[in-house]
């Protein structure tokens, strides 16, 4: 359970001394959980957890198995693989969201953790949007338009959607990068 | 700027600009569909790049019909991703042109990837100014409910923002409740309103921060 609003980042990493650099190196902006092999990773792992960084090769579930087992658990966390091979596939088309080769660079573990909160908060922004634009059109066809005019909640809703719109174009700069976008699109497609 | 009034004549589409999403709206059988090809065809007659995807005709019959309308455009600059469900499965180029396959009307992942690979595609081949048309949104809604169909367009058209090209979704109007059709036109800069007047099609556009401007026919 967690006591705070931080995200929370699993890491499943069999080496201990590598667990720990990512852990020392991660915790000042998320809490961290750290699981010693797959199977421990998936008893650590529920719906608080936004972030799982995953070794590929571990003994016992392999990366893989453990990917899989968290996409058929419908939860909804980015998954970051970490290998030491550069790998000749598309990620995109294997259902992880980010790769990062060893041996991993603090610097490069940051940003890409940072990048995968910012596609979460995207995800939630977009979410949010939609169900107040939704509520809108629901009134816009079923109310008076003199009583929507005279409405402080509708004005207050109205407002609100545009600050969720201004918000979402601030984030991920809009979806500017490739990767950004085929990974949000690809969880729309996840949801359907 | 991307200049439109080849397609309807109003000054205001002379100069769109980049970024810029519209959805093509209007009752069945008004040429939506037929327009945004005008509008893809006018900028490849341009040397603009030309992105289309499809969710009834072949990706052959579009690029066809973009040839057709600008019989000089460089099939490099084209691209089209076919999602049919019952498409032929067939993957690969159209001559010089490139296709991508996806499942059927609701695969949007596969959808991003090959809207992905064609703007890096033509990227590629020199153009940086691209016009990307979606055929339509009425059959994706047939397959997918109105929450991912509005996330999709949201995405895509800030996508599209980002990248300074121009796009043109189509919408059956007469297919959809008045709420579903008010959700979908969120995630547009402007609306192109098509109908039937007179026994001739007439168009106007909604949006860009002003009052609509009058109704012009349309040609044929």
């Amino acid at each position: 359970m967690s006591y705070s609003d931080d995200p929370v980042v699993l890491v499943i990493e069999d080496d201990p001394e590598v667990a720990e650099t990512y852990r020392l190196w991660l915790e000042d902006e998320v809490d961290v959980r750290v699981a010693e092999d797959g199977a421990d990773g998936l008893e650590r792992l529920d719906p608080a957890v936004d972030i799982v960084l995953l070794d590929r090769r571990m003994p016992g579930l392999s990366g893989d198995e453990v990917l899989a087992e968290i996409r058929r658990r419908d939860l909804d966390c980015r998954v970051a693989m970490v290998t030491a091979v550069e790998p000749d596939f598309d990620i995109l088309e294997m259902g992880f969201d980010a790769y990062l080769s060893k041996p991993l660079k603090r610097s490069t573990l940051v940003e890409t953790v940072e990048q995968l909160l910012e596609r979460a908060s995207y995800d939630s922004l977009l979410q949010e949007y939609y169900a107040l634009v939704e509520k809108r059109a629901t009134l816009d066809a079923t109310t008076n338009q003199a009583e929507l005019a005279r409405s402080e909640e509708y004005a207050s809703l109205r407002e609100e959607i545009d600050r969720l719109q201004s918000a979402l174009a601030d984030t991920l700069d809009g979806i500017e990068d490739d990767e950004d976008f085929v990974t949000t699109i690809r969880r729309l497609g996840d949801e359907n | 700027m991307y200049d439109l009034s080849t397609v309807i004549d109003v000054p205001r589409l002379a100069a769109v600009d980049p970024g810029t999403s519209f959805l093509i709206s209007g009752p069945a059988m008004t040429g939506t569909d037929a327009i945004a090809m005008d509008v893809l065809a006018g900028g490849a007659a341009r040397g603009e790049g030309a992105v289309a995807v499809t969710t009834q005709g072949s990706a052959e019959t579009i690029i066809e019909a973009i040839q057709e309308r600008s019989p000089g455009a460089d099939p490099r600059h084209l691209a089209a991703i076919d999602c049919r469900r019952d498409g032929d499965g067939r993957a690969g180029a159209i001559g010089e042109s490139y296709r991508y396959q996806v499942a059927d009307p609701s695969d949007v992942t596969g959808m991003g990837v090959g809207i992905t690979n064609s703007f890096d595609r033509l990227q590629g081949s020199g153009v940086d100014r691209i016009r990307f048309g979606l055929v339509t949104l009425s059959t994706m809604l047939t397959y997918a409910d109105e929450e991912t169909i509005f996330k999709f367009c949201h995405v895509l058209s800030s996508r599209i923002d980002a990248a300074g090209y121009l796009g043109a979704f189509t919408i059956d109007e007469g297919a959809h409740d008045a709420k579903t059709l008010q959700v979908l036109k969120q995630p547009f800069d402007a609306i192109l309103e098509v109908r039937e007047q007179d026994g001739g099609r007439e168009a106007r556009v909604r949006g860009f921060g002003s009052d609509p401007t009058d109704w012009v026919p349309l040609r044929g």
